[in-house]
């Protein structure tokens, strides 16, 4: 379903600068001291054949939140990109002991479904029902997981729409700007491969390599299952081991340590994205950012929500408030299990692609030449501490921060010191994370828009690699 | 607290958890209505202010102010200046963000139950107080023709929408966007803001939801001190525009290049208020809610015509629209999906639906409400919207069950009611118009 846009238009939510945050200080002396917020118990098995398993009771709602994920993403593709998203979603068409029609209506008829996706690092299902209809529907989904059949037939159906889909997503360019980026940054390496391949690749895509991405990479020593909600966990564990302990994978493991080498950035570079009927620039700037086991995500998480994490973030204030060139500007570290990007993104009308180009990049440099004072660094502070419990409140975030937890080997101490961590910041350090993280030379620009009227304009940031967005690919 | 409900639910209420009754309101002497929740399962608390205004209040000339307006909101007031409103909320943990539709303006603040006075203080001033900077209203017609425009970019479904609703409407204000024409957005005055602030934007012309780590005497005592001295302000006056009943098909092209082409179908229904409601928000259901639902299935998924196909059935003061829509797959005509969602429509009108269709969608409903109750930001939207859709928050507590006496005979009789030739409009989104 498409939220639809013309009841929805909405004062821009994310992203909402700083330049003087000392003026109001006198008037509520923003307080650190937030009432502090820990993550619920839970318990943690392995079983026997490998699979690790989660258990969360929360019993403020009668309905129990389930995530699944696998390390099976797409930076194991391999040739055919695109494998690991439609294998994710392949898990639906059917069972040994369920069709794919037979799959939808039950989990529809419980109120609920299966929702299959893919990420770089790790593909997963997630799903939510209430309470009652646990044993009507987790045989499903056990069969989902341990049990597809990938028939050919709807392999094939899907095949042909997920094409024309790769084709209609170009439409938007704010969908497809972001596998052009990764693509401009990685190249060839695995954190560059689109997720949802290419219209060529797809092409390639049969039964036999489909079954053969999911008997190397979806097994139960490669999955955890987090279970989230109203239950009893001892039950509830004794539940799980019988609906799992029998899966077992037969095929020789593989060792796939997948790390991405980034190669040096020399140069600033621009991949100008050419869209015939673009009335508007949309475009992303930045380079490397940090991995997933970085220790100072929090600190980076700070500085960038003054960059461009919140509403009077200062790209934000200066493009959109200031200038009033776009709707919103943002910025954003996007972090992978071995690699990482940073990248500052907004679109404007085709004739403010030079002006807000260059107050993107001037506002940015702000942060080496002046860094941050006191005054930004605690509004920042108290932000960011405020928002977060919010994130943590349902079941399904939960379920899905204990598979995240088992993806990238987070600490529970990621939210249980989340607030000790960013209390312990000072302007000292906020500086020196700026130094440390944020990439200042070499910049990397991606534009999509009307090539023959911003073509001179790109040619001022780097070095030009033009394509037209109706290339298959990225 | 909420837990000791848990033994004693009965098999009438099958919601253990928030009751109607845990939401307590009170009506400050200025007549604005304040609901209150408490539940403090996080260290947050969120604030909505419900304003009974949106496109539906303006004319030809202004169409796009309430959204406008909506951004005018967070540009400065007397004791908060210019972007003070939003530095002021994020240096003491809050986050904040609105939006219009065709019928309300809705405001919200998400922030640590210990900022609450803070909020207080911040929406007092600005509903009392809200000051028009020149500067500030020529960057925001900036802000908002980029939002316009970057809409019309990325999703020619919007773009066909717009032109649809605008052919389905003749007399209603509901025929423009909720964003406005172009012309207008740049074109209007500082008075037509401040005559537009006057007339909607009084304390009695408001409901406020606050949910989360509160109490209900403090939010009490801070309403009392920073919301009752803000002065009642004239009934605005109500609209008597009636859409005159459609009398033939309507059909409207819009050229855009795109790789294959988009339906949209509009069909005139009553508001939310009308006895016809929940058998149409079920019908809505049926049609486009889950991979098993009649659309989904048969036109993208067995017959392979669509990439995507969806409806929507919007809450509403007056009589609206049921939206219909579908972007075809590659290779298939306008024509060839049109025809598609017709029969499908056709077949419900004819055979109707089955029992357990009817009792999957029921479930929708009440998973749906479920999933309303998971976080205190689900709590005050849904509390605000059936408060001012619904004449009483109550309904939504009652929905499951006002769903569960919905017939599969009823859901039958309002497709045939409604799904008629005479009674839609029909926009196709493509490339060439094809004869």
């Amino acid at each position: 379903m498409i939220k639809i846009l013309t009841s929805n238009n909405v004062k821009l939510n994310l992203f909402q600068p700083l330049l003087a945050a000392v003026v109001f200080s006198f008037l509520f002396l923003p307080s650190n001291n937030y009432a502090q917020f820990k993550l619920p118990k839970y318990d943690v098995i392995t079983l026997d054949n490998g699979l690790t398993v989660y258990l969360m009771e929360k019993k403020d709602v009668p309905i129990i939140s389930v995530s699944a994920v696998f390390d099976a993403g797409a930076i194991k593709d391999g040739e055919i990109k695109g494998l690991s998203s439609f294998t994710a979603e392949a898990l639906k068409f059917g069972t040994k002991s369920y069709t794919k029609n037979q799959i939808d209506s039950i989990f529809n008829f419980y109120g609920s479904s299966l929702n299959t996706y893919s990420r770089l690092d790790f593909a997963g299902i997630y799903t939510q029902f209430i309470k009652d209809d646990i044993d009507k529907l987790f045989p499903v989904l056990k069969d989902v997981i341990t049990n597809p059949t990938f028939p050919d037939e709807e392999i094939n159906k899907r095949k042909q729409r997920w094409a024309a889909e790769l084709e209609q997503a170009k439409e938007s360019p704010r969908q497809v700007i972001g596998a052009y980026y990764n693509k401009f940054l990685f190249n060839d390496s695995p954190y560059g491969n689109p997720v949802n391949g290419t219209q060529k690749s797809i092409e390639k895509i049969d039964r036999i390599a489909v079954s053969d991405f999911y008997l190397k990479n979806i097994r139960p020593e490669n999955c955890a299952v987090a279970v989230v909600g109203d239950f009893d966990a001892d039950k509830m564990k004794e539940q799980l081991v019988n609906y799992f302990a029998g899966w077992n994978s037969t095929t020789p493991r593989l060792i796939n340590d997948t790390r991405e080498n980034e190669k040096p950035l020399k140069e600033s570079a621009v991949y100008l994205i050419n869209k015939d009927n673009a009335k508007e620039t949309t475009f992303m700037i930045g380079g490397f950012g940090v991995p997933m086991s970085n220790q100072d995500q929090i600190q980076i998480d700070v500085i960038n929500t003054i960059l461009g994490g919140r509403f009077t973030s200062w790209l934000n204030d200066e493009l959109r408030v200031n200038a009033g060139y776009t709707y919103g500007a943002r910025s954003r570290f996007a972090s992978y299990k071995t690699a990482g990007t940073f990248y500052i993104s907004t679109f404007t009308a085709t004739k403010n692609t030079e002006p807000a180009i260059d107050l993107a990049i001037k506002t940015y440099n702000r942060l080496f030449e002046k860094g941050i004072d006191e005054a930004t660094l605690k509004s920042a502070k108290n932000y960011v501490k405020g928002q977060f419990p919010p994130d943590y409140e349902t079941a399904g975030s939960l379920a899905g921060f204990l598979t995240q937890k088992y993806i990238y080997g987070l600490e529970d101490s990621y939210i249980n010191d989340f607030e000790k961590t960013v209390d312990g910041m000072t302007v000292k350090t906020a500086n020196e994370i700026i130094k440390k993280y944020f990439p200042k030379d070499n910049l990397q620009f991606v534009l999509i828009g009307k090539a023959d009227v911003i073509r001179d304009i790109a040619k001022k940031y780097g070095k030009i690699t033009e394509k037209n967005i109706s290339e298959d690919g990225f | 607290m909420k837990y000791l409900f848990v033994f004693f639910i009965s098999a009438i209420s099958m919601f253990a958890q928030v009751k109607a009754d845990d939401v307590k309101s009170f009506t400050l002497k200025n007549g604005m209505k304040i609901f209150v929740l408490e539940d403090h399962s996080i260290p947050n608390a969120n604030m909505y202010f419900f304003y009974k205004v949106g496109s539906r209040n303006e004319y030809v000339g202004i169409t796009g102010i309430s959204h406008f307006f909506e951004h005018m909101m967070f540009n400065g007031a007397k004791k908060y200046g210019p972007k003070e409103f939003d530095r002021v909320m994020e240096a003491n943990g809050g986050s904040n963000n609105a939006y219009t539709s065709e019928n309300i303006t809705a405001y919200t603040d998400w922030f640590p139950s210990s900022s609450i006075e803070v909020m207080f203080d911040l929406e007092a001033d600005r509903i009392a107080n809200l000051n028009f900077d020149p500067k500030m209203i020529e960057s925001e017609r900036g802000v908002i023709l980029s939002e316009r425009s970057t809409g019309l970019e990325n999703d020619p479904l919007e773009q066909l929408w717009q032109e649809t609703q605008a052919t389905a409407f003749i007399a209603h204000s509901y025929q423009w966007p909720v964003i406005g024409w172009e012309s207008d957005i740049k074109n209007w005055t500082k008075e037509d803001l401040e005559n537009y602030f006057h007339t909607y934007y009084a304390p009695n012309n408001c409901v406020v939801v606050i949910s989360g780590d509160v109490k209900l005497s403090e939010v009490k005592k801070l309403a009392e001190k920073y919301f009752e001295p803000i002065p009642a302000g004239p009934k605005p006056r109500s609209l008597h525009t009636v859409e005159p009943e459609q009398t033939g098909e309507r059909r409207v092209f819009v050229k855009r290049e795109v790789p294959s082409p988009y339906v949209l179908m509009a069909f005139h229904v009553p508001q939310n208020i009308s006895e016809d409601y929940y058998a149409l928000e079920l019908l809505n259901s049926i049609l486009s809610q889950g991979e098993s639902s009649r659309l989904y299935k048969s036109i993208v998924d067995n017959q392979q015509l669509a990439l995507d196909v969806g409806s929507t059935y919007f809450d509403a003061f007056d009589p609206t629209l049921l939206f219909i829509y579908g972007i075809a797959n590659d290779g298939v005509t306008a024509a060839q999906l049109e025809k598609s969602i017709l029969d499908e429509l056709d077949k419900i009108i004819k055979d109707g639906i089955t029992d357990s269709e009817l009792q999957k969608v029921k479930n929708q409903k009440l998973m749906q409400f479920y999933q309303t109750t998971e976080t205190i930001n689900g709590m005050s939207n849904t509390i605000g919207t059936y408060e001012l859709f619904f004449g009483d928050y109550k309904k939504m507590f009652t929905a499951p069950e006002d769903y569960k006496k919905v017939t599969a005979e009823d859901i039958k009789n309002v497709a045939a009611k409604y799904f008629t030739k005479q009674n839609r409009t029909v926009g196709i989104l493509n490339t060439e118009e094809v004869q």
